[in-house]
């Protein structure tokens, strides 16, 4: 099933001066975890705003559960952490998430079930009974994702979830993110930490000038095919003259082969071709960009397909 | 019940900034003025007279005098806490909707399943219970003291207490049309107190016609005078509700709703195509 969907969704300002979203087409299944990066102006949160009809498109549609964005009904199956929040100060933690759940429409027998349950899952328990203009950025954060969650949603909608948390805290949020998606929720980021999303997404987008500049799995956002280190067993130079001599896509490094197969057949051969030598393979690792260099050249304006391109002729 | 939700969280902001024990005290502080330092003392030390001796006709025109007397005080003191009220009751409530459309806030809230006109509307109706009930503690106490003190119960003086509600209700409209569209309290009760200010100038317009050097300007004062509520007027309607005098037109309390209404209307309007 598709909970979000968006075709050709723009969003102009200033009469259309300013297109904060440029024809975004999208879609996330259920039971996903997906991340959306980008730098900061890129469209991240006016993309999140116009899912919830905070903001209203210029042109273009966006469904969640298969319903136009418009049908506020469809908001008690969704839950939002937005990027400020801003919860009233004058309430307590525990009376916060109470109101929100209200709002919601969360009937008050499961409230004063769902409440300690959720706190005590933030590792906020201790602290529902202190107003929250006591409370550090990193509570805020953790309450606003405790009230996001009070509904139940089958969508949750989070802006940068870990931010201003500390590393363990932050551990804590990735755990929740994952045990969600078990239970079949669906999760939708906004970060910029990209080393959070490459660990729970199973699906990213980078956006960058209002456009979705990639999109697809993490792991084929950060494969750069059939590429593998090899470490071996010290090669004499007449040996790495002959490797070089068959294998064109051959990067002798420090200790190390960095090596480009076209298929799986030239990695056996390669493989063959040490073992007749008999040079010791100590490991094969196949290489991967991170999702730091890959945000990095889709901004600078590479397609996925080019990605597997620049990493080619680096290695010629 | 999410709408009641709203409103119920309205009266919990309105308690926690301290606006609500604000308005309360001031009130109480009245109430106490009434009770001690008010004198009425000549009102039910005569009434009591009469009542000792029996009522013939002699008697019967005294209590009448004496009705008068407590009539007067209490239609007099009905149209300062007219004044009084609402000048509280503006000030108690012109941040409420500026402070729920602040970035943030009004993100959360819009983020929930609340049509966007739900919301505004029970935050209108959140303001108008904080001053409805401030409003009936102000005017039933003071009626209870000044009843208490001349033994004659009137009434009618409760009925000031509606009066004022209604009337903030239309500038609270206006208010709310300013906090949607300015975001900002300071601009919302400008508005209202242009409008009570005005409102006695516009009442005598046609004395101004005179110093006006082109007719359009009148017409344009006319169409001001209608567009806006009639608040001096409706303030003369208070007294005289109170005195116990016929009223001689309804209009302005009824044109000064449909005002009130179209503001409120237009603010909904404006606040669902709003981006946020």
């Amino acid at each position: 099933m598709t909970i979000i969907q968006t075709e050709n969704l723009s969003k102009h300002f200033n009469r259309g001066k300013l297109r904060a979203l440029d024809g975004v087409s999208l879609q996330v299944g259920a039971a996903r975890v997906f991340g959306l990066l980008g730098p900061n102006g890129a469209g991240k949160t006016t993309l999140v705003k116009l899912l919830l009809a905070i903001l209203h498109q210029t042109s273009g549609t966006a469904t969640l559960f298969g319903k136009p964005v418009s049908d506020y009904e469809l908001r008690r199956r969704i839950g939002y952490l937005p990027e400020n929040h801003r919860y009233p100060d004058f309430l307590k933690g525990g009376a916060v998430m109470d109101y929100f759940g209200r709002f919601a429409g969360v009937p008050k027998e499961q409230r004063q079930q769902r409440i300690p349950e959720l706190l005590k899952l933030v590792g906020m328990e201790k602290w529902a009974a202190t107003k929250i203009r006591k409370y550090s950025k990193g509570m805020m954060q953790r309450l606003g994702l405790a009230v996001a969650m009070i509904n139940d949603p089958d969508l949750l909608l989070l802006d940068e979830p870990t931010d201003g948390v500390d590393p363990i805290g932050r551990k804590e949020i990735r755990d929740i993110i994952l045990h969600l998606k078990q239970q079949g929720k669906t999760i939708f980021i906004n970060s910029h930490l990209l080393s959070e999303v490459e660990m729970v997404c199973d699906e990213v987008a980078i956006m960058n000038k209002g456009k979705i500049v990639v999109q697809g799995p993490v792991a084929q956002l950060t494969s750069i095919g059939l590429s593998y280190r090899i470490e071996t067993s010290a090669l004499a130079e007449s040996a790495k003259a002959k490797l070089s001599e068959k294998f064109a896509r051959l990067d002798l490094q420090n200790g190390h082969l960095e090596v480009t197969v076209q298929d799986h057949a030239e990695l056996n051969r390669l493989i063959d071709h040490f073992r007749e030598s008999q040079t010791e393979i100590h490991a094969i690792v196949p290489q991967r960009r991170t999702l730091e260099e890959s945000f990095f050249a889709a901004i600078k304006g590479a397609t996925s397909g080019d990605f597997n391109e620049m990493t080619k002729s680096a290695v010629e | 019940m999410r709408f009641l939700a709203i409103i119920a969280y309205t009266l919990r902001e309105s308690f926690a900034k301290k606006t609500f024990i604000a308005f309360f005290v001031v009130i109480t502080i009245t109430h106490l003025l009434f009770l001690f330092a008010l004198n009425v003392d000549l009102v039910s030390g005569g009434m009591a007279a009469v009542q000792l001796f029996g009522k013939d006709v002699e008697q019967q025109i005294e209590i009448e005098k004496l009705r008068k007397i407590v009539i007067g005080i209490e239609s007099g003191l009905a149209l300062a806490m007219y004044g009084a009220g609402i000048f509280l009751a503006i000030f108690a409530t012109a941040s409420l909707v500026p402070n729920m459309l602040e970035k943030g806030s009004v993100d959360l809230l819009l983020s929930r399943p609340f049509a966007r006109w739900q919301l505004l509307l029970g935050r209108y109706l959140g303001a108008l219970s904080i001053v409805a009930i401030n409003v009936a503690y102000l005017i039933g106490g003071a009626w209870l003291i000044l009843s208490t003190k001349t033994g004659f119960w009137h009434t009618p003086f409760l009925a000031s207490g509606v009066i004022i509600i209604l009337v903030f209700g239309v500038l609270y409209a206006i208010m709310t049309f300013v906090g949607v569209t300015a975001r900002n309290s300071g601009v919302s009760i400008i508005a209202a107190y242009l409008v009570i200010f005005f409102s006695p100038l516009l009442l005598v317009r046609d004395k101004i016609y005179a110093l006006l050097s082109q007719k359009i300007y009148q017409w344009l004062l006319d169409g001001i005078y209608y567009m806006t509520p009639r608040t001096a007027e409706l303030g003369n309607i208070t007294r005289a509700v109170v005195a116990g005098e016929t009223v001689a037109s309804w209009t302005p309390l009824l044109q000064s709703l449909a005002v009130g209404a179209g503001f409120l209307m237009g603010a909904i309007y404006i606040f669902q195509k709003k981006d946020f």
